[in-house]
């Protein structure tokens, strides 16, 4: 029972191993030969329907004024022109690769330590790894207002800063514009970084305690057995905790919305929230489109950029 | 799988795909056109918006009706208030809207009915309806001389002040401040109590909003009430208006002379209901009506009265005083003789009372009759009865962006980030987007 769960973890963390495959099993027959690939059609159809025409049709949208009701026109890439042209847009496409890069980078970093540190020995590791964990499991909306409170002008960390003399730093840190991206930031690597070391712990169960061994027997110190053993080893785990944290990171929404809604003056407007704002709020709704193209060519991008980046090279038999 | 097989298989799977099309075409259409609905249906549905978990005096209104009308029955749809309006906007696309729906006049908000009626969503009104709508601001309710939106209120957009707070926070014998320089002088006086003059809901863009156009109408519209038209006109622009420059300049003044709560910048709306029911400071920028929610949360003797920011010096008092709530039919509904009905009921001088009663806000249809002495509306009485009013200006604005521009750059001005002629020249640019 062990020995299959270890294997499936293998599947799933492990490179994979490419040459000579076995032979194909021949299909059973009976319950394999009774399914038609048409049974699936309904589902094929609606996933078309709702991902795949629905995106096409709000791409369609990036290339005319609608306001959201009534009549539109057609007016090529204006839209794009004056999202090049606004400072505003441009600070939220820079806000959003900042929260993204920053987000994944220090998710990854702390998640990895708690992962390694939690990995063995430790006797409450489990106890540990769950409180860790939690964050993820909250709702984002709930956790930005708690953190909402804790950055309120009259919440606690002011209190504190207070209590202790320090009355020159209580600030409105939401509203501070040097400090309110920052304050996002914080919020989103607290949540994130649970769900980068249970990633990462999966990827440390799969490596051989007998492989770090044998180094640290060939007088392999920590780093170098980190270095050359076990990063290697979890390199699929980086892939999958980095792909993943970037693109969350790229379309981060709650958070924002809940902590500053893009304030102050816009510090902290990112791609997302202003699709958003221009397609609702305002009634923008082209030019919101135009923002979602862009903002999902550029998730895109990053996505498969970085799939390259860290599948690394293939592995010979 | 054999070739014959193949193309069974294919066929069938052609049929599924043009089956399940038609389905799904035949939802998205409707098998008669609005000309043939029905009339004779007594149930309709509302939907209106909600800021709290208070009963809503829509609400009320709408169980009264149906008490008085048994064979009635209302479906109400309670929005919350900051997605009402995109909610609204994609129900009528989507054309699964209430058939009663309350809307804003003017085009200035994603609510807006001139938006909705202009987009063929809204149905045209009645003679009562029209009877209704404020004198000189016919062109907020209507298009080509059909009305498209029942005006419910009369809203005065200025300062709401507590009087029994400024005793609370041990200032004696506070009088409203009818000059600027009075105004700082009660700024230092809330100030040195560690509150403040004004609670203000600087991260909140709505309150900041509400804020400079409170202050406009002494400084741009006191003097040339027509200002929105001349702007609409090209005769001028909110980066050489020197009102709105004063405005902001005020605005700046007001900050730096400390009249608003530490953190003010980053306050939301908790910061003045907890202000103004707590007693840390004397008056907030919030619409007329909101005072009855606040006072349910204050003191008995928290004494609440509506009052007109100063004029700078050498200015005439003028204050905002429009309605800003009004009920629409959707053009899509079929039971448009039961909802209009309603809308006939809403108008009536019982009902008009009972919205007053239970929200605060004037009565449109009454309130030039109303004596309104001993109430919260007390002090701009005579501002009321000379005129000396315009309309809330970001509802006559072409779109929502101009007022967007405004509160957002009324919270880069208190943080620093953005100086009065950007804040300006923004404005601008949102109004010739």
């Amino acid at each position: 029972m062990t020995r299959t769960v270890e294997s499936e973890t293998e599947l799933v963390v492990l490179p994979k191993k490419y040459g000579r495959r076995p032979a194909a099993q021949p299909r059973r027959p009976g319950l394999m030969k009774f399914g038609h690939w048409w049974w699936a059609l309904p589902g094929i159809i609606l996933v078309i329907a709702i991902h795949y025409v629905a995106t096409a049709v709000g791409g369609f949208f990036a290339f005319t004024d609608w306001s959201g009701i009534g009549d539109f026109s057609w007016i090529g890439l204006d839209n794009f022109v004056r999202i090049f042209q606004d400072p505003s847009k441009l600070l939220a496409l820079g806000n959003t690769l900042l929260l993204a890069f920053a987000s994944v980078i220090l998710s990854n970093i702390v998640g990895l330590g708690l992962a390694l540190g939690l990995n063995r020995t430790l006797k409450s590791r489990y106890i540990l790894r769950v409180l860790f964990f939690m964050p993820v499991v909250l709702s984002p909306l709930a956790v930005s207002y708690i953190w909402k409170f804790v950055f309120d002008f009259n919440g606690p960390i002011n209190l504190v800063l207070k209590s202790v003399g320090l009355e020159e730093m209580v600030k409105p840190w939401v509203a501070d514009p040097a400090l309110a991206i920052w304050t996002v930031l914080v919020v989103i690597v607290w949540q994130n970084t649970g769900f980068a070391m249970v990633i990462y712990m999966a990827g440390l169960a799969a490596v051989p305690v007998e492989i770090e061994e044998a180094a640290a027997i060939d007088g392999a110190n920590l780093w170098h057995r980190f270095s050359h053993v076990i990063l290697p080893s979890i390199r699929p785990a980086v892939a999958i905790a980095t792909t993943l944290g970037i693109v969350n990171g790229l379309r981060v929404f709650d958070q924002i919305m809940a902590l500053t809604a893009g304030g102050p003056a816009g510090a902290t407007e990112t791609l997302a929230t202003q699709v958003y704002k221009q397609s609702f709020a305002l009634g923008n709704f082209g030019y919101g489109a135009a923002l979602a193209l862009l903002l999902t060519l550029i998730i895109l991008s990053f996505a498969i950029v970085q799939q390259r980046v860290t599948s690394g090279p293939r592995e010979e038999n | 799988m054999t070739q014959h097989r193949r193309t069974r298989v294919l066929r069938h799977g052609i049929l599924a795909v043009a089956a399940a099309g038609a389905l799904t075409l035949a939802g998205c259409s409707s098998s008669e056109s609005p000309d043939e609905s029905s009339d004779a249906n007594q149930d309709f549905s509302f939907t209106f918006a909600t800021s709290n978990n208070l009963e809503s005096p829509y609400q009320t209104l709408a169980d009264l009706y149906m008490e008085e009308n048994p064979d009635v029955t209302i479906t109400t749809n309670p929005t919350p208030n900051d997605k009402y309006g995109e909610t609204i906007r994609t129900q009528l696309q989507a054309g699964n809207a209430s058939d009663v729906i309350q809307t804003t006049p003017g085009s200035g908000d994603a609510r807006g009915l001139i938006g909705l009626a202009d987009a063929g969503f809204l149905e045209p009104l009645g003679d009562t309806a029209k009877s209704l709508v404020p004198e000189g601001s016919e062109s907020l309710f209507e298009i080509d001389g059909k009305v498209y939106g029942q005006p419910l209120d009369f809203t005065i957009g200025s300062v709401v002040a507590s009087f029994g707070n400024a005793g609370r926070m041990g200032i004696t014998d506070f009088a409203w401040p009818e000059s600027m320089d009075d105004l700082y002088a009660a700024c230092d006086a809330a100030a040195a109590t560690s509150g403040s003059l004004f609670a203000l809901a600087g991260a909140a863009p709505p309150n900041t909003g509400l804020m400079a156009q409170a202050i406009s109408a002494t400084r741009v519209y006191a003097e040339d009430p027509d200002w929105n038209q001349q702007r609409l006109d090209g005769d001028t622009t909110f980066a050489d208006s020197d009102g709105w420059k004063d405005t902001l300049q005020t605005i700046i003044d007001l900050n730096d002379g400390g009249c608003f709560q530490a953190g003010s910048e980053g306050g939301g709306f908790d910061a003045i209901t907890n202000g103004l029911s707590g007693g840390t400071s004397i008056g907030g920028f919030i619409p007329s009506g909101a005072a009855i929610e606040i006072a349910k949360a204050a003191p008995p003797e928290a004494a609440f009265a509506v009052e007109p920011f100063p004029a700078a010096d050498g200015g005439e008092p003028y204050i905002m005083a429009s309605s800003n709530y009004t009920l629409s039919i959707n053009a899509a509904s079929k039971a448009k003789d039961a909802a209009a009905a309603f809308l006939e009921w809403m108008s009536e001088d019982a009902q008009q009372q009972k919205y007053y009663e239970l929200s605060g806000e004037l009565p449109v249809s009454a309130y030039k009759d109303m004596d309104l002495t001993g109430t919260i509306y007390e002090p701009v009485v005579d501002l009321l009865a000379s005129s000396s009013y315009t309309s809330l200006p970001s509802n006559v604005w072409p779109n929502p962006s101009v007022y967007d521009a405004l509160s957002v750059g009324v919270q880069g001005i208190l943080t620093g980030q953005k100086s009065i002629d950007q804040v300006l020249a923004d404005m601008d640019t949102a109004w010739d987007q």
